[in-house]
C-alpha cells in the first residue's frame, strides 16, 4: 500500500503505467483505476495507449460502472478499429448497455441502445464466438420490451378499461409476432372482450359477444391443446349460452 | 516525378511521414489516422478521404493534405501535411463595468477553456455573443475587440496563444422620446403605452427602466400594429422608423404610421363543416356582421395560440377526434369598409389513440403512470384529455410539471390512428427533516423522513434499495421528535390505488406521544408524571364520477387513547385516568386546481367533512343531567371561600370522578367546511380566495361539548404538538391562538383574500410573493355567533418552496382589531411558515 501511495503521488507516468498494469492483472481494479485516470491523458496518441485504453475501459466494466465502460469501450473501437481487442471491446461496450437496461416497468432507452449495439456487433463480427451470447442478450432485451407492452395492456384489463385492454392486446399481438406472451395475450383479449360485452348496454351486447366469439376462434385456432384452452372454452360456453338466449328472446 | 495514378488500384503503404506538426508527435498523428505501414489501400480511394474527414473532425487542424512522395507499381510513400490550429492558453477579459460573474459567464458560454483550438469561428461567435449580450441590456454602442498573442517555448516554437477580450460596453442608451406621425385614431400616449419593451425616460416609473434594444423595439412595432388591427384598421402599417442618436446616452425614435381605413365584418360563412352546424360554430365564433373588424380576435376565436385549451373553434374539433382539422379564414370580398369572410374548414377524418406510451420514468413504475392517463388506446382523440393528463401527471408530484410533454410519435392519416408518447422527467420527491435545537427548556431533536414515491412491496428486496425502494407511488412518512420532557413518534402510509384496480386511496397512520410533567423546581422532567396518547387511523378515499370526476369521497376511522398518570395540570380535573376518542369521519371534496400544486393558477379546492363519535349517551343509561347538576354543585363548593379543606378535597375528588365518567369515551360531532378558489388576474398574478368554517357540537346538551377537538384561531396556523385533537387555524396579523378563549372555541369562521405573484417557478426553487387581507372570528357557543364581527388583518409575505426542504415562508400581518382583553388594534405581527400545506 505504501508503494501504491508513493507511485500515486509521483509524476513518473512510466512507473504508474507499469504499476497500474500489475494491479489490474491481480484484480485490484479500484486502485488501478485511480492510477490510470492520472495517466490516460498523457498517453493519448502514444503506441502504449491501445493497451492502456483497453485496460481502462475494462476496469470500469469490472467495477460495474457500465455507463463509463460502455462509453470508453465504444471510444476504443473507434480509435483502434484494427486492434486485436476491438472485437472484445465492441462486445463489452454493447454488453455494458445491456447491463444498464432498467427493469421493464421503467424507461427503456438503454434497452433499445443495448439491442442496437448488440445487433451492430453481430453484423460486424458475424463469425465471432460471442455471437451466440449476443443473440441471447438481444432476445432477453426484446422479451423485456414485450413484457412492458404486455403488462401495460394487462393493467388496462385489471382496472377494467376493457376497450383499452382489447386495443392494447390487438396492438401487442400485431407488434410482437414471436412473443412468449402471445398465448396469454390471446386469452386476455378474449376475456376482455367477453367482459366488455356482458357489461354493455343491452343493444350492444349481441354485437360485442360476437366480437368476443371471434377472439375465441382465433385463440382456439392456435392454442387448442394448451392449459389455458379450458378457461377459453368456459368463456366460449358462456358466450354461446348468452347468444342462444338472445336469439330465442328475439324470435 | 509525376506518375499517373490508376484509379481503383491498390497499393501497399511503404512509409508514412508527417510534416507541419508542431505540438504533436509524429507517431501520435499517424495513430490518429489509423493507417500503418503495410496497409493495402486504394489510391485515390475512399479510405484516404475517410481518414482526412476523421482528422478534420478532431478539430485540431486548419489544413490537412496527403501527398504521395514516391511510388512503385506496388508501394507508395505517403506524406501527411498538417497545419495545427493554435491552442488557447489563457483568456483575460478587460472592460469597465464587466463584472466578475459576467466574465465567468462569457468564458463558460463560449467554452474558452485552455487548450481549445482558436478558430476564426470561435473568435466571431465570441465577439457576437458579447455584443448581443450587452445590446440586450440596452448598451447599444458595445464594442468588442479580441487580441491574440502567440506564446513561444524556449526553442522559439509557438505553442499556444493568449487571448485578450476588450469590451467597451459604452453607456446604456435610454430612450429620450418616441414620436409618432400620421396617427389620428390613437393619441401618441396610447401608442406609447402599447409599447411594452421600449419606454421613454421617466423618473416616476421606477419599476421599468428605459432602454433601447433592437429586439424589444421590433416587438413593440408589432404591438402597435396589433393595436390598430384590433380596432378595425387592418391595413395599418409603420412606413418608416428612425432612430436618432441624440447624444451618447440617448436616442429618440420616430415612427411614421399609415393608418388606413377602418373596416367592419361583413358576411361570415362557414364552408366544409359537416360535424358541427353553422349555428353552433357561429355561436362559438361570437363575431357578428357589422362588428368592427378585428383580425386578432378572429384568429383567436378560430385558434388561440396563446392558450392551448382555449374555447375556440379549432379546439372544438380537436376535442372531438378531429386531429388534422385545418381552419382558414379567407377574405372573399371587400365592399367599401366591409369585409366578407369565408371560414374554410377541412375536417379530415376522425382519429383514435393507438399506442400510448410513457418515456423518461427512471424511477416511477409504469403502472403508477398508466393508470392516471386519460388517453387510452382505442379512445377518440381529444386534445382536452391530453392536457388534463399532463395536469394530473404533474399533480402526482413525481415529475417536474414544467417538463411534461406529449409527443405525437406517429400520426397515421389514412387509418386515423395516433401514437402518443408522454415524456416525463423525474424529480426529487423525498424530504428529509433533521433538526436539533434548544426549545422549551431542553434539547429538542427531530427526525422526519417522507418518501412520496415509495414501494412497499419491495421493502424486503435489497436490490431495489437505490437508495430506497421507490416507484410504486406510495407515500411513507416517519417522524420522531424527542426532548427531555416529551417524545412523539408517528408513522403514516398512503397507497393511492388500493389493490391496483380502482383509485381508492388507502391511508393509515399511527402515532404515540409521551409527555412528562416539567418540574420547575428541579428544572427536569418528572418521569413519574406522564401523559401518553396513542392512536391511529385508517381511511379510504375514492374518486367518484358524479357530479363530476373531480370529486373525492372519503371515510376514516380514528382512535386515540389518552392516559394520565399522576399528571395534574389545568387541562384535566383528574390526574389519574384515561379518555378514549373513537370517531368516524366522512367527507366530500373537490379539487381541480391546475398543473402546479405549489403554485395553482386556476380552479378551486373545497371540502366538507363531518367527524362523528358514537352517541354513547343515547344508550348507556347514564343520567348526564344528574351528573351535570352534581358537578355544578361541587363547583359551588370549590368556589366557596368558606368551605373547609376536607369539604374542598371531597368536592375535588367527586368532580374528578364525574369528569372521568364524562370523558371516558368522548362524544361530539364536528363539521367543517373549507373552500379555496384560484383566479388568474393577469399573466401569472393569481388571486386566492378562501373561506372556512367549523362547528363542534354535542348530541346531549347535559353531557356538553368536550374540551377536546376544539378550534384555536389566530397566528401562523402551524400545529403545535396536538395533545387533544385541537385544530389550529391560521389568521395572520394576530399572535398564535389569541382569538380563541383558553379552552378553545367551538365555532369559527374565516375569510381570506390573497394575491400571489411568482418570482420564479423553477424546479430547484419556487418563490412567490403575496399580499393578503383576511378576517375571522371564533366563538364559544352558538348564542355568541355573529359571522360579521370579525378580527381583520392585512399584510404581505414571501414563500419559497424547495423540493428537499418543503415550504418556507414569512408573513408580516397587521391586525386591525384588538385581541381578547385588549382595546388597542393588535398591530404588526411576523409569522414564519414552515412546511405548511398549501
Amino acid at each position: 500500500c505504501g508503494q501504491y501511495q508513493k507511485v500515486l503521488r509521483k509524476d513518473d507516468i512510466g512507473k504508474k503505467y507499469a504499476f497500474a498494469d500489475s494491479l489490474y492483472t491481480i484484480g485490484k481494479y479500484k486502485k488501478a483505476l485511480k492510477l490510470m485516470e492520472q495517466i490516460v491523458p498523457a498517453y493519448r496518441g502514444k503506441p502504449q495507449a491501445e493497451k492502456l485504453m483497453f485496460m481502462y475501459s475494462n476496469t470500469f466494466y469490472k467495477l460495474g460502472d457500465f455507463y463509463s465502460a460502455g462509453y470508453q469501450f465504444e471510444r476504443f473501437t473507434q480509435a483502434y478499429p484494427n486492434s486485436d481487442s476491438t472485437e472484445v471491446a465492441y462486445f463489452k461496450s454493447a454488453k455494458s448497455f445491456y447491463q444498464l437496461s432498467e427493469r421493464f416497468s421503467l424507461d427503456q432507452r438503454e434497452t433499445y441502445r443495448g439491442m442496437e449495439k448488440l445487433q451492430g456487433f453481430i453484423n460486424t463480427y458475424p463469425n465471432s464466438d460471442k455471437r451466440i451470447e449476443a443473440n441471447e442478450l438481444i432476445t432477453e432485451l426484446r422479451t423485456k420490451l414485450e413484457k412492458k407492452q404486455f403488462e401495460t395492456a394487462r393493467q388496462y384489463y385489471r382496472i377494467e378499461d376493457y376497450k383499452a385492454a382489447i386495443e392494447s392486446f390487438d396492438n401487442f399481438i400485431a407488434d410482437n409476432p414471436g412473443t412468449v406472451y402471445r398465448e396469454e395475450a390471446f386469452l386476455y383479449r378474449l376475456k376482455a372482450s367477453y367482459k366488455l360485452a356482458i357489461n354493455s348496454l343491452p343493444y350492444l351486447v349481441q354485437e360485442r359477444l360476437l366480437t368476443a366469439k371471434g377472439h375465441y376462434n382465433s385463440f382456439i385456432k392456435y392454442y387448442k391443446s394448451t392449459d389455458s384452452a379450458e378457461e377459453a372454452n368456459e368463456i366460449n360456453d358462456e358466450i354461446e349460452k348468452r347468444l342462444v338466449t338472445k336469439e330465442t328472446k328475439s324470435t | 516525378q509525376q506518375k499517373e495514378l490508376d484509379s481503383g488500384r491498390k497499393y501497399t503503404i511503404n512509409s508514412i511521414t508527417v510534416t507541419g506538426a508542431q505540438s504533436f508527435n509524429e507517431q501520435t498523428v499517424i495513430a490518429f489516422t489509423g493507417l500503418k505501414k503495410g496497409d493495402r489501400i486504394y489510391i485515390p480511394g475512399e479510405k484516404l478521404s475517410q481518414v482526412t474527414k476523421k482528422l478534420w473532425e478532431q478539430n485540431l487542424f486548419s489544413d490537412i493534405a496527403f501527398y504521395v512522395t514516391n511510388m512503385t507499381d506496388e508501394e507508395v510513400d505517403l506524406e501527411l501535411y498538417i497545419v495545427e490550429l493554435p491552442k488557447l492558453h489563457e483568456v483575460t477579459i478587460e472592460g469597465k463595468g464587466v463584472r466578475k460573474g459576467k466574465r465567468k459567464e462569457i468564458i463558460k458560454d463560449n467554452d474558452l477553456k485552455p487548450g481549445v483550438k482558436i478558430t476564426n469561428n470561435l473568435l466571431n461567435t465570441t465577439k457576437n455573443y458579447i455584443t448581443k449580450k450587452y445590446q440586450k441590456d440596452g448598451f447599444l454602442h458595445t464594442d468588442v475587440k479580441i487580441v491574440t498573442t502567440p506564446l513561444q517555448d524556449s526553442s522559439g516554437v509557438e505553442t499556444s496563444k493568449d487571448m485578450k477580450i476588450i469590451v467597451d460596453k459604452g453607456k446604456r442608451v435610454k430612450v429620450k422620446d418616441i414620436e409618432f406621425e400620421g396617427n389620428e385614431q390613437f393619441q401618441s400616449g396610447k401608442l406609447r403605452r402599447a409599447m411594452k419593451k421600449t419606454k421613454r425616460k421617466n423618473l416616476i416609473r421606477f419599476w421599468k427602466r428605459s432602454k433601447y434594444t433592437a429586439a424589444g423595439f421590433k416587438e413593440d412595432k408589432e404591438s402597435i400594429i396589433k393595436k390598430y388591427k384590433a380596432s378595425g384598421f387592418r391595413d395599418a402599417r409603420i412606413t418608416e422608423d428612425t432612430l436618432i442618436e441624440v447624444d451618447k446616452k440617448n436616442v429618440a425614435l420616430k415612427l411614421k404610421i399609415e393608418e388606413g381605413d377602418k373596416y367592419y365584418f361583413g358576411d361570415i360563412r362557414f364552408i366544409g363543416n359537416s360535424v358541427f352546424t353553422d349555428s353552433q360554430l357561429r355561436q362559438l365564433l361570437g363575431i357578428k356582421k357589422g362588428d368592427v373588424y378585428n383580425g386578432v380576435l378572429l384568429q383567436e376565436r378560430i385558434q388561440d395560440e396563446s392558450e392551448p385549451d382555449a374555447d375556440d373553434i379549432t379546439n372544438l374539433y380537436q376535442n372531438n377526434g378531429y386531429l388534422a382539422v385545418r381552419i382558414n379564414p379567407v377574405e372573399v370580398a371587400v365592399r367599401n369598409d366591409t369585409i366578407d369572410f369565408e371560414i374554410r374548414i377541412m375536417e379530415r377524418n376522425l382519429f383514435y389513440f393507438d399506442h400510448v406510451t410513457v418515456v423518461g420514468n427512471d424511477r416511477t413504475n409504469d403502472h403508477v403512470i398508466y393508470r392516471e392517463l386519460r388517453t387510452r388506446p382505442g379512445q377518440k382523440y381529444s386534445k382536452r384529455d391530453v392536457i388534463r393528463t399532463l395536469r394530473e401527471l404533474g399533480q402526482l408530484q413525481f415529475f417536474d410539471p414544467e417538463q411534461l410533454s406529449p409527443n405525437f410519435v406517429k400520426v397515421d392519416e389514412n387509418n386515423g390512428l395516433v401514437d402518443l408518447e408522454y415524456s416525463v422527467v423525474e424529480k426529487g420527491s423525498s424530504q428529509v427533516e433533521l433538526q436539533g435545537g434548544y426549545g422549551g427548556g431542553g434539547f429538542v431533536g427531530t427526525l422526519g423522513l417522507s418518501f412520496n414515491n415509495f414501494s412497499l412491496r419491495n421493502i424486503f428486496n435489497l436490490d431495489t434499495y437505490k437508495p430506497l425502494p421507490m416507484g410504486d407511488g406510495q407515500k411513507l412518512s416517519l417522524r420522531a421528535q424527542a426532548s427531555s420532557y416529551y417524545q412523539t413518534y408517528s408513522l403514516s402510509l398512503t397507497e393511492p390505488w388500493l389493490g391496483g384496480k380502482k383509485p381508492i386511496q388507502f391511508s393509515s397512520s399511527f402515532s404515540h406521544t409521551v409527555q412528562y410533567l416539567y418540574d420547575y423546581n428541579s428544572r427536569r422532567a418528572d418521569k413519574s408524571k406522564s401523559f401518553t396518547i396513542t392512536g391511529g387511523s385508517l381511511g379510504l378515499a375514492k374518486k367518484v364520477k358524479w357530479p363530476d370526476d373531480y370529486f373525492v369521497w372519503s371515510n376514516a376511522i380514528s382512535f386515540q387513547h389518552y392516559n394520565l398518570n399522576n399528571y395534574n395540570t389545568g387541562l384535566f380535573t383528574f390526574g389519574d385516568g384515561y379518555s378514549n376518542n373513537l370517531a368516524y369521519t366522512i367527507g366530500i371534496s373537490r379539487n381541480n386546481t391546475t398543473v402546479n400544486p405549489i403554485y395553482p393558477m386556476a380552479g378551486s379546492d373545497f371540502s366538507i367533512t363531518a367527524k362523528l363519535t358514537p352517541p354513547y349517551s343515547a344508550f348507556n343509561s347514564i343520567d348526564y343531567k344528574a351528573l351535570n347538576d352534581e358537578r355544578a354543585a361541587q363547583e359551588v363548593i370549590l368556589n366557596d371561600p368558606n368551605a373547609n379543606s376536607s369539604q374542598v378535597e371531597d368536592a375535588r375528588l367527586r368532580r374528578s370522578e364525574i369528569d372521568q365518567e364524562r370523558f371516558k369515551w368522548l362524544e361530539y360531532y364536528k363539521i367543517k367546511f373549507k373552500g379555496t378558489w384560484y383566479t388568474r388576474i393577469m399573466g401569472k398574478l393569481v388571486l386566492r380566495t378562501n373561506t372556512e368554517l367549523g362547528f363542534l357540537g354535542s348530541y346531549n346538551n347535559d353531557r356538553g361539548v368536550p374540551p377536546f377537538e376544539r378550534f384555536f384561531l389566530g397566528g401562523d396556523g402551524l400545529g403545535a404538538y396536538s395533545l387533544d385533537g385541537r385544530e389550529v387555524i391560521q389568521l395572520r396579523g394576530y399572535p398564535n391562538q389569541s382569538l380563541s378563549t383558553n379552552d378553545g372555541s367551538t365555532i369559527y369562521n374565516k375569510f381570506s383574500l390573497e394575491v400571489r405573484y411568482p418570482v420564479t417557478l423553477a424546479q430547484m426553487a419556487s418563490i412567490y410573493v403575496l399580499g393578503f387581507a383576511e378576517g375571522g372570528a371564533a366563538y364559544d357557543g352558538f348564542r355568541e355567533y355573529n359571522p360579521f364581527e370579525l378580527s381583520r388583518s392585512a399584510g404581505f409575505g414571501l414563500r419559497i418552496f424547495m423540493p428537499a426542504f418543503g415550504l418556507l415562508g414569512i408573513d408580516f400581518g397587521y391586525g386591525f382589531d384588538p385581541v381578547l382583553g385588549q382595546t388597542e388594534p393588535n398591530g404588526w405581527q411576523t409569522h414564519f411558515i414552515i412546511g405548511q400545506q398549501f
